[in-house]
């Protein structure tokens, strides 16, 4: 084996044993739980919330007794169109105790967004707040009514679908699956790769970097830390993939087939994974891991550089803040690129080397080019290997010669 | 090829404006035993991480094992930071076997020679310990192993006996020499001269961020003239003994002490026996290295201290 390989793979090896056997390994391996159990009490309270408030929020019609059957119909017919549900209909029959509608809005204990009173042709709609969209529905309501009257019984309409899913997955699915796959590596590289900030520590306070320097090229050293980081990053996101697998082995197991036809679950499931990414799903999976190691190693190797310069861990606390507002920019920049592909903004993503990976990742899902991404790939590798030059370059010039004065502008002055 | 296992050739270093190494040369016969002695802060050192290739030279050049580029026989390197430093959390084993990977040494190969060496240095009840549960001595012990586990061509070890017990150090002493006696080169610095007499093939003493000597420990220590004590029967007159000895002999207690060039050794004796003075005591001896070392340290701050008069006089005259 060549030399430097073997060598980055010893530093590479200490450094992922060193991190995987410890127990705060395990806190580390098991922080996601943190978050889930927090995002599911949260969401759990948040879903209360939703429910309570729409089991509370209608509409109400008051009707005569010849029209109540036609609005309901009405009603029905409208929903399955409707790409958003409005709230319950309640409907009521006209009697005296219900002529005041605003009486009826105003009643305790639910939420009466509009009500609709007197003939479909001239009804009298209360609404809660002015030009809402629930008294626009319930004036559509009053003229399907009408429309349905004056067209008389009409012939059962036998629709033919024809479903393009297999092929032909929207551009705005595609773009969210893009958004998907930048959010993803994004939320991955900012739990994983920032630690490299603070791996040169350990070696400089306990003097060990020295030996290292004397004994391997240091371009190897940091590349063999970068390598044992990334292991770290492999291994914590197998682990959660492996319990994602079996977790959804254990649940279909305990499900009843019936309930799940019966809620449509198998269909939305289908049309989940009909919804395919230009590139199809193996090649997108296998790319998007690609660039999520070819983001690690990247802004790895920028923070790995830069904590190497950091002096004491206060310094390097100090670079925690403006390394994740890097971050963020970068995921700023390659969101925003993916809701306009093929725009100026996405090619600059896509060609400036911190954002390249997400932005390229993005361009999987809606571009069905697959050559680009090795050249991508290439170019990223590219931008590794300077960072680490330049790093062990302002390194060894500074830190390494024990030169506390030292600035990377000013390198001799004899 | 050459015949020599380090050949650095006018190494110049600046921290800002200081000069920390001023066209410092090492050569460093193969297969010898070399010491690098000065004071604390000469700039050994950094001197010896240049020749390794860690830092970078301002000015000047190293070459090691046969005119080779440091970067290029690291393998063949074994060397022992002055900050000495190993990862806390490892076993002693696996910290020497990991010395050895870096080196390119096969880790199962490292363990079992790092057993081995710890075996034969006694230190087999910590041959699973952690380090941080070591010692700083011991600690040092399994550094020194790590650096030599490897079996290097060269080893640089940088003020190893530094916070060794007499005993650890008697074993680092046999150390060296058995490294020597299998091949090696060593190149050692260290400002404790007693190591370095027993040890060195041959020497160079920095001081002042300058080599002020280099050759064997003879040569050392025959920049001082012999020193010689000698005690005549007690009845002789002082001032007829002083008339016999050379200038500035001194006088102290019954025994009279004073300085002598080697050619004179012979006259003196034959002075002595003629003058029927007697002999209840007579010791010639060649001063030490730590004498050597010291005279060639005063004379090099004494040159300081004179320059830096004469450039306050010049500045006072100037401003005159």
């Amino acid at each position: 084996m060549n030399a430097f390989l073997r060598n980055m793979l010893v530093v590479a090896r200490r450094d992922f044993l060193a991190i995987v056997a410890t127990p705060t390994f395990l806190l580390f391996l098991l922080a996601p739980l943190f978050m889930v159990g927090m995002g599911l009490a949260g969401g759990m309270g948040a879903s209360q919330l939703a429910d309570s408030a729409r089991g509370a929020g209608r509409l109400v019609v008051v009707a005569h007794a010849a029209d109540i059957e036609d609005f309901r119909a009405a009603d029905a017919r409208l929903r399955a169109a409707l790409p958003r549900e409005p709230a319950m209909l309640v409907v009521r029959l006209a009697t005296p105790a219900t002529a005041d509608p605003v009486a009826i809005a105003r009643e305790k204990g639910s939420d009466t967004y509009a009500v609709l009173s007197g003939p479909p042709a001239s009804p009298r709609i209360v609404e809660i707040e002015k030009d809402s969209s629930s008294g626009r529905y319930l004036a559509l309501l009053a003229g399907e009514v009408l429309r349905a009257r004056a067209a008389g019984p009409l012939p059962p309409v036998v629709p033919q679908y024809e479903s393009l899913s297999n092929g032909g997955t929207s551009i705005a699915v595609q773009q969210s699956l893009g958004f998907g796959a930048v959010f993803v590596i994004f939320l991955l590289t900012l739990l994983l790769a920032g630690q490299t900030v603070s791996s040169l520590a350990e070696e400089k306070g306990n003097k060990v970097i020295e030996i290292l320097a004397a004994a391997v090229p240091l371009e190897s050293v940091f590349l063999g830390k970068l390598l044992g980081f990334l292991g770290v990053a492999v291994l914590f996101i197998a682990f959660w993939m492996g319990m994602a697998v079996v977790g959804g082995l254990v649940a279909a197991t305990q499900m009843d087939p019936a309930a799940i036809a019966a809620a449509g679950g198998a269909n939305k499931a289908m049309a989940a994974f009909a919804a395919a990414p230009a590139v199809g799903w193996p090649f997108f999976i296998g790319i998007g891991f690609a660039y999520f190691v070819m983001s690690f190693l990247l802004l790895g190797a920028v923070f790995l550089g830069v904590g190497a310069q950091a002096a004491t861990v206060r310094e390097i606390q100090m670079l925690s803040l403006p390394i994740t507002i890097f971050q963020v920019g970068m995921f700023s920049l390659c969101a925003a690129s993916a809701s306009a592909p093929g725009s100026s903004l996405a090619t600059f993503a896509q060609i400036f080397p911190f954002s390249s990976p997400l932005a390229m990742a993005a361009r999987a899902a809606t571009d069905d080019a697959i050559g680009i991404h090795l050249l991508a790939l290439g170019w990223q590798a590219i931008w590794v290997a300077l960072v680490i030059y330049v790093s062990v370059r302002l390194f060894r010039a500074g830190v390494l010669s024990g030169r506390s004065d030292w600035r990377f502008w000013r390198r001799k002055r004899a | 090829m050459t015949d020599l296992a380090v050949e650095a050739l006018g190494l110049t270093k600046y921290f800002e404006t200081f000069k920390a190494v001023d066209d410092v040369s090492l050569q460093v016969p193969t297969g010898s035993i070399y010491g690098v002695l000065g004071p604390n802060g000469a700039g050994k050192t950094t001197s010896l991480r240049m020749t390794l290739g860690i830092i970078d030279p301002d000015e000047g050049s190293s070459r090691l094992l046969g005119g080779h580029k440091p970067q290029s026989v690291r393998h063949r390197i074994g060397y022992l930071p002055e900050e000495r430093g190993l990862y806390p959390g490892m076993k002693a084993r696996e910290a020497i076997a990991f010395m050895g990977a870096l080196r390119g040494l096969d880790w199962s190969e490292g363990r079992r020679r790092a057993a081995t060496f710890m075996i034969e240095l006694g230190l087999e009840r910590v041959i699973d310990e952690k380090i941080r549960k070591m010692s700083k001595g011991m600690a040092q012990m399994i550094q020194l192993i790590g650096s030599i586990v490897h079996a290097p061509d060269l080893i640089v070890l940088d003020e190893p006996f530094s916070g060794l017990d007499p005993v650890n150090q008697e074993r680092l002493e046999m150390l060296v020499r058995r490294e020597r006696d299998r091949g090696a080169t060593i190149l050692f610095s260290t400002h404790v001269m007693a190591h370095a007499e027993r040890l060195c093939d041959r020497l160079a003493i920095i001081a002042r961020s300058q080599r002020r000597f280099e050759g064997t420990v003879d040569d050392a220590r025959a920049l001082l003239p012999m020193q010689v004590r000698y005690t005549p029967r007690a009845e002789v007159a002082a001032d007829a003994v002083a008339a016999l000895l050379p200038p500035g002999a001194e006088l102290r207690g019954e025994a009279w002490h004073f300085a002598i060039e080697d050619s004179d050794v012979e006259p003196l004796l034959s002075r002595i026996t003629a003058s029927h003075f007697g002999v209840t005591g007579l010791s010639i001896s060649r001063p030490a290295l730590h004498d050597a070392f010291v005279h060639i340290v005063r004379q090099v701050d004494a040159g300081f201290d004179a320059d830096a008069d004469a450039a306050v006089e010049s500045a006072e005259e100037a401003a005159a």
